[in-house]
Formats: C-alpha cells, sequence, structure tokens
C-alpha cells in the first residue's frame, strides 16, 4: 500500500467527499439541466427532447425579464442594507464581547434573534406590521408624525418589493454581523497598538486597518448572501405571493409557479438553471475581485 | 413496518435477528482477527437480509394490493381541513366502515392553501400508485386530472340519468370528453353581501345593478362619517380568487376575460379599477385582498358591501359577531339587460386512476354524495349540498334558510373554462389584472394579452409557457 504516492492517497481519502458531494449537489443541478432540455408536462402527455428551445423562449419571456429585474432590484438593496447594517452590529458586538459580563452576552442573543425565526413565521409576523388599518408600523410612524395617512405597504407596487427587503434586512443582518464578528475577532491587536502609537485615528485605523484585513470575510459574506437573495423565495411569497401587478414576482416565485402550479417541468427547469447561472455567475465575479484585491494589495 | 423503517434496524443491530441461525454469524464483538474475517463476511449477510426483506415487503404490497374486504383494507381519503364541527366527517366516516366490515377509511388532511393541495396531488399522481385512494379537488382542477389520467372515471357510481340531481354547472365541471370524473361534494357561487341596517338606515334596497351599487354605497360611506368605513370589498390579490371575482363581473356586463365582446369586457375592467380610483368606495388594499381578509374587513362591520362565497355567512352570524342579524346576501348586481352568472366554485370527490381499491373508493363516493349525508353536512357543518333537491328540503331549510336566496345563484352558476389548461391560463391572467386593479396597466392592455394567450390554446399550440411573449 505504501507505494501510493501522497498525492493519490489525498485523493483516495478524499473520494468519499467527492462522492457524497456528487450525489448530493451535482446530480440534482445535472437532472435540473438535463430536465430544461426536455418539454415535459405530465398533465398533457408531454415528454420530448427539444433541446435549446427552452432556452430560446426564455429569452423572448417578458414575464422572465421582469422576473430577473425584480430580483436583481431585490438582491442589490437587501444585501447593502445588510452588510453595512451587519458591519455595525459587528463593530457593536465586538465591543460588547471584549467586556465580560451577563449583559454582553444578552446583547448578542438579541441581535442573532432574528436569524433563528424561520422564514415563513418571520414573513407572517411582518405580513401583520405591515398591515394598513391595524399594523404597528403605520401606528408609530403616524405617532411620530413621518406619515399623515396610514400607508398601504403592500398593497401599493411601489412600496411591496421595498416592504420585502427590508424584512429580509431586519432577518438576514444577523448573520453578515456574525460572520464580520468572528473575522473582527481574528485580527492581530498588535496592528492596531502599532498604529496608535503612530498617531492614527479610530478612522484611520478602521479604514487601513480592519476594512482590508476584513475584506475576505466580507466577500464570503457578500457571496453567502448574493447566493440567498438571489434564490429568495418565501419572504417575498408569504408577503405578497408575487403581487401586485407582478412586482414582487422574484425568479423563485416565477420558478415555483412554473414548475409545481401549471406543471411545466422543463420550462420550469431551465428557470431554474438560469436562476443557477446568475448565482454562478456572481459568486465568480466576487471571487475574482477579491483574488486582483489581494494582487494589488500585496 | 415500512422499508425505511427496516433498513434502518438491520444497519443500527450489531447482529441482524434475520441472520441469527446463519453459521459463525455472531461474530462482532470477538476477538480482532474474527472481527476481520467476520466483516469481510458482512457483505454478502446483509444482501442476503436485504434481499429477502424486499421480497417479504414486495409480497406484502401484493397482498394489501388485493381488492377485498378483509380486515387489512384501508382506504386512505386525502382531503383539506373542513370546517366546522370536527366530529362530523370522522362519525360520518365510521358509519360506512360498519356498513362495510374489515374495512378501514384512513382520512389524512392536506394543507388549507389549495395551491399546495393542487401541488400535492400532482406530486404524487403523476407517475406510480398514489398514497391515497380518494381525494378532494377543486372544480378546476378535474379537467386537468382526467386529461392527465389521474383521476378515474365513475360513470358508474352517478350515471347519466342520475346526473340531472346535482347542478348542472357543478357537473359540467366534472365531465371530461364526455365521461363523469368526479362527483360534486359541495359547490359556491360568488355572493353580494350587504348591510341591512345600514341600508335601512337610509331607505335604500339592495342593489341590483352595479350603478345602484356605487350610488349606495358612496352616499352611505359620505353620510356616516366614518374613516374606516368601506363602500364595496372585494378579492383582488392576485391569486386565482382575483380570477373569479373578475369573471364574476365581466359575466354580469354579459362577457368574458378569455372569449366575449371585447367593448363590453374593457367597461368591465374599467369598473373593477374604478372602485378604487375614481368611485372611492373600494380601499387601495383591495390589492392584497383575499377571502379572509375581506371577511374581516365586513365581519368587523367597517364595509357596506362584500363579495365573497357562500362559507362567510355563518362566520358573520355566529354569537359574538360584531354583524349578526345585520346583514343580508343576494346574487351579485349586474349591468341592466344583462343577467350575471357567477362563477362556480366547490369541491368534488374522485378517485386514484391507479388505485387498486377503486371500487370501494366509488363506494364511499356514493355515500358522501347522498342525499342523506349531503343533507347532513349541510346542516352540521354548513356547506351547501350539490343535489337541488335538499334547497326545498324542510329539515335543510330550518337550520340553513339562506339557502332559498342562493339557490337561483347556484343554478346560474357557471364554471371557469372548462379545459385542462385552466390553471395555465388563470396563472397567466393573474399577473395581468392584478396591474390593472393597481392602474399599472388599461383594460385594452390587460385583455389583448390575456386573450393573445387564450388564441394560442385555440389554435392547438401546446406549448405554453405562462409569461408573455414579446
Amino acid at each position: 500500500m505504501s507505494h501510493l504516492s501522497e498525492r493519490a492517497w489525498g485523493y483516495l481519502l478524499a473520494a468519499p467527499a467527492f462522492v457524497l458531494l456528487g450525489f448530493v449537489a451535482l446530480a440534482p443541478i445535472g437532472a435540473a439541466v438535463w430536465l430544461s432540455l426536455y418539454r415535459r408536462m405530465p398533465v398533457f402527455g408531454i415528454d420530448e427532447f427539444i433541446g435549446a428551445a427552452n432556452y430560446v423562449q426564455l429569452w423572448s419571456d417578458d414575464r422572465f425579464w421582469a422576473a430577473c429585474r425584480v430580483t436583481l432590484y431585490f438582491t442589490t438593496l437587501s444585501i447593502t442594507a445588510e452588510l453595512v447594517l451587519g458591519f455595525g452590529m459587528a463593530l457593536l458586538l465586538d465591543r460588547l464581547t471584549s467586556q465580560p459580563g451577563r449583559s454582553s452576552q444578552w446583547g448578542q442573543v438579541m441581535i442573532l434573534l432574528p436569524w433563528a425565526v424561520p422564514t415563513v413565521v418571520s414573513a407572517q409576523i411582518w405580513l401583520w406590521l405591515y398591515q394598513p388599518d391595524y399594523g404597528l408600523l403605520n401606528y408609530l410612524l403616524l405617532q411620530v408624525g413621518l406619515i399623515n395617512a396610514p400607508i398601504d405597504w403592500l398593497a401599493d407596487p411601489d412600496w411591496a418589493i421595498h416592504a420585502a427587503v427590508v424584512m429580509d434586512v431586519w432577518k438576514t443582518t444577523p448573520f453578515a454581523a456574525l460572520l464580520l464578528l468572528a473575522g473582527l475577532k481574528a485580527l492581530p491587536q498588535d496592528l492596531y497598538a502599532a498604529a496608535k502609537v503612530d498617531g492614527a485615528g479610530p478612522w484611520e485605523r478602521f479604514r487601513r486597518i480592519t476594512l482590508p484585513l476584513l475584506m475576505p470575510i466580507i466577500v464570503i459574506v457578500l457571496v453567502f448572501r448574493t447566493m440567498d437573495a438571489v434564490r429568495v423565495f418565501d419572504a417575498v411569497f408569504v408577503l405578497t405571493g408575487g403581487g401586485p401587478g407582478n412586482t414582487t414576482e422574484t425568479l423563485s416565485i416565477y420558478a415555483y409557479k412554473t414548475l409545481f402550479q401549471t406543471l411545466q417541468f422543463g420550462y420550469g427547469s431551465a428557470l431554474a438553471t438560469a436562476m443557477f447561472i446568475i448565482v454562478a455567475g456572481l459568486t465568480a465575479l466576487y471571487l475574482f475581485l477579491l483574488r486582483r484585491h489581494f494582487e494589488d494589495g500585496v | 413496518m415500512t422499508m425505511m423503517t427496516q433498513l434502518h434496524h438491520i444497519f443500527a443491530a450489531p447482529m441482524p435477528p434475520a441472520s441469527r441461525g446463519n453459521e459463525d454469524g455472531g461474530v462482532v464483538n470477538v476477538g480482532t482477527n474474527a472481527q476481520l474475517r467476520a466483516e469481510r463476511r458482512v457483505p454478502p449477510m446483509l444482501t442476503g437480509v436485504v434481499l429477502s426483506i424486499w421480497a417479504l415487503t414486495a409480497f406484502g404490497c401484493l397482498q394489501g394490493g388485493q381488492e377485498s374486504a378483509s380486515p387489512s383494507t384501508v382506504l386512505v381519503f386525502k382531503h383539506g381541513k373542513l370546517s366546522g364541527d370536527e366530529t362530523v366527517l370522522p362519525s360520518l366516516l365510521h358509519e360506512f366502515e360498519q356498513r362495510h366490515p374489515g374495512l378501514i377509511v384512513r382520512e389524512e388532511l392536506l394543507p388549507s392553501s389549495s395551491d399546495q393541495q393542487h401541488q400535492y396531488y400532482a406530486m404524487n399522481l403523476d407517475g406510480g400508485k398514489a398514497p391515497f385512494d380518494l381525494l378532494a379537488i377543486d372544480t378546476v382542477w378535474v379537467q386537468e386530472f382526467a386529461k392527465a389520467g389521474w383521476v378515474g372515471r365513475l360513470d358508474d357510481i352517478v350515471p347519466m340519468g342520475e346526473q340531472g340531481a346535482f347542478f348542472p354547472s357543478a357537473i359540467e365541471a366534472a365531465t371530461f370528453e364526455g365521461r363523469l370524473y368526479a362527483v360534486p361534494w359541495y359547490i359556491d357561487a360568488g355572493m353580494l353581501y350587504y348591510r341591512q341596517d345600514l341600508l335601512d338606515r337610509y331607505g335604500l334596497t339592495a342593489p341590483s345593478t352595479w350603478d345602484d351599487l356605487v350610488h349606495a354605497a358612496t352616499l352611505i360611506v359620505n353620510a356616516e362619517q366614518d374613516r374606516q368605513l368601506s363602500g364595496f370589498v372585494w378579492q383582488g390579490k392576485q391569486y386565482e380568487g382575483l380570477i373569479c371575482t373578475t369573471l364574476d363581473v365581466l359575466r354580469s356586463y354579459g362577457t368574458d376575460l378569455w372569449t366575449g365582446d371585447l367593448d363590453q369586457a374593457e367597461r368591465g375592467l374599467q369598473f373593477l379599477r374604478d372602485t378604487i380610483s375614481t368611485y372611492n368606495i373600494s380601499p387601495p388594499s383591495t390589492s392584497m385582498a383575499d377571502e379572509e381578509s375581506t371577511r374581516q374587513i365586513f365581519g368587523a362591520g367597517r364595509a357596506v358591501f362584500m363579495r365573497n362565497w357562500p362559507y362567510a355567512w355563518p362566520l358573520l352570524q355566529r354569537q359574538g359577531s360584531p354583524v349578526r342579524g345585520k346583514i343580508g346576501m343576494v346574487p351579485l348586481p349586474s349591468v341592466p339587460g344583462h343577467t350575471g352568472a357567477p362563477v362556480l366554485g366547490g369541491w368534488l370527490l374522485a378517485v386514484a386512476e391507479k388505485s387498486p381499491r377503486r371500487q370501494m373508493a366509488g363506494e364511499l363516493i356514493r355515500f358522501l354524495t347522498s342525499p342523506e349525508t349531503q343533507r347532513l353536512i349541510a346542516v352540521k357543518l354548513g356547506y351547501n349540498p350539490t343535489r337541488r333537491a335538499l334547497y326545498s328540503d324542510a329539515p335543510v331549510l330550518e337550520a340553513r334558510p339562506e339557502l332559498t336566496a342562493l339557490y337561483p345563484t347556484l343554478l346560474q352558476s357557471q364554471p371557469r373554462p372548462v379545459t385542462p389548461s385552466y390553471i395555465l391560463l388563470s396563472q397567466a391572467a393573474q399577473p395581468e389584472v392584478s396591474a390593472l386593479v393597481v392602474g399599472r396597466k388599461t383594460p385594452r392592455e390587460v385583455l389583448n394579452a390575456v386573450r393573445r394567450q387564450a388564441d394560442r390554446y385555440a389554435n392547438g399550440d401546446e406549448s405554453p409557457v405562462i409569461g408573455a411573449r414579446q
């Protein structure tokens, strides 16, 4: 056995993991891509190989492009807000946890709570908050005097998508904060001490030390959050079902309606594949930018 | 025991019981050498065990699959939860079991959302044997399920000669290529609810035209000086309920959404939008309103008129309801010169085509749709019977006097397009009409998009995509 090279041993030992990954991740993706080359509608007894025809149809499908716009708008707004707020939260938590005590633990728990609530449940909570007549949100805004009349957050085609973004930000900012906090904890403290000796102020230290060193973590947060946001389904579906006037129909909701309500398995798989390509493309872009950042920085 | 638990036991236990008799089978916790030898020997042993269990399970399936009233016959009945007294249906099923010794009927509830029920049925009926024999389906699914070959024919349960006892629209919805594929279980049609006390206060009567409704709603809302009070609430959210409301209105204009006179359809759609934007009798939140949210607004006394299904009636009239005794229900208004045809709703019972117990499932459907059972369900659960004779049945009318008002409407009701493509048509129309409700599209734009879609099916284009094409 010892005549095997170290490299071969490595592959051998990693083989179970590769096989597992293949079954869990690659096989379903492959199956979806394969299905997207078929026209399959069980109700009508249609099941035929049509090559790329579904993708041609996708290209001329207004509803698909509208869903793309909604999805990317949702993704951009929500991950920007999550990153900024999450960073603030992480810095705050970092302060809190550097002072031992019960209050710091409570602070952490409170901040992480929204992340622990299942999405469907939190969407239901927000449904009540957004209720125009009895909802807490309108009540507070009216009390403070920010608005004069109740706003129909979900019924208004301009507000609805933003209402979904706010809910998503509330729910997933803790996740961004948690990852960034872990990054902050790992930063070498002697750099800060040296910077202080050199007379750098808090902003200068944040910009020159914290931000660059945290960049890999930031990219990880972006990758994770982008993957989730592009696939967003339950948060929006529970709130609006895609309406009013399709203004909140994301790619996932369109794919769901195509696959599971109208049972067009081939075309629905093409939609799902398109979504996969978008996520993969964005992730590749992030990783490319990260690599360039390091090559430039070093 | 299922296959999975059996396998689980094999892999979890150090020595499977089935291998106990094998020569030097019990080895696992002896010395290391023995252990190594044993491990090498495990695969064939395991394979044998797994194979024998496969065989046993397969045999068990065959046994269970035989049509007989032997003690092992279990009939699985899938349906959404019924409202009202939860003991009524189980006691009915128990009665059926007693009439058929050895038979067990197992009720299995589905989530209350009808979209989820549709998805569950489609996933389980498509290919292979479904884990149920009997199912309750929405009126708009019958054509689709029959076309797909998922549900079986039921002409022997309700032969042609007996179908006249049911409402004609329900039978039409249940008939595919001249054959009956489902039996109507309970029936619905859109109605206009109104506040009798408010109408009386201003000397008005229940409206029979849309103009009357707008007039009454405007007058009452202005006079009442109540900012919380809406004139007319209806279902305007982007979902199936929006299509039902739209069809109710368009048919009262003497036309339809996918077919019929284009100019009248344009007027009808414009009226829907105008209730919000011009007459101000419907609140802007209408674009998110479904059956339940409108029922809650009307039920809290915050609306003069409401379009809803008859299910709301007993809920609005129950003890403690703020509008109890103050409401009435009439057919939806129409445009002078046209008689409306409200949208047919309701649920039917069908048999899974691949069920090995189809005969028995058919018997249960005969029982559940019999006059006796229909009477009981009408009186105790408040569902509307599908047999016409029950609308002049004294015990039923004593408990449900409102059925007298409902009868002509149910008789006039028309199903939504009776085609296996209905879900596709509806899914394509929902975003269009919803855009009209919020003022993002004109009636003409909506009709162009919706009718182009319908033309494609009429021309035999069988590559439907719910998205609009450029």
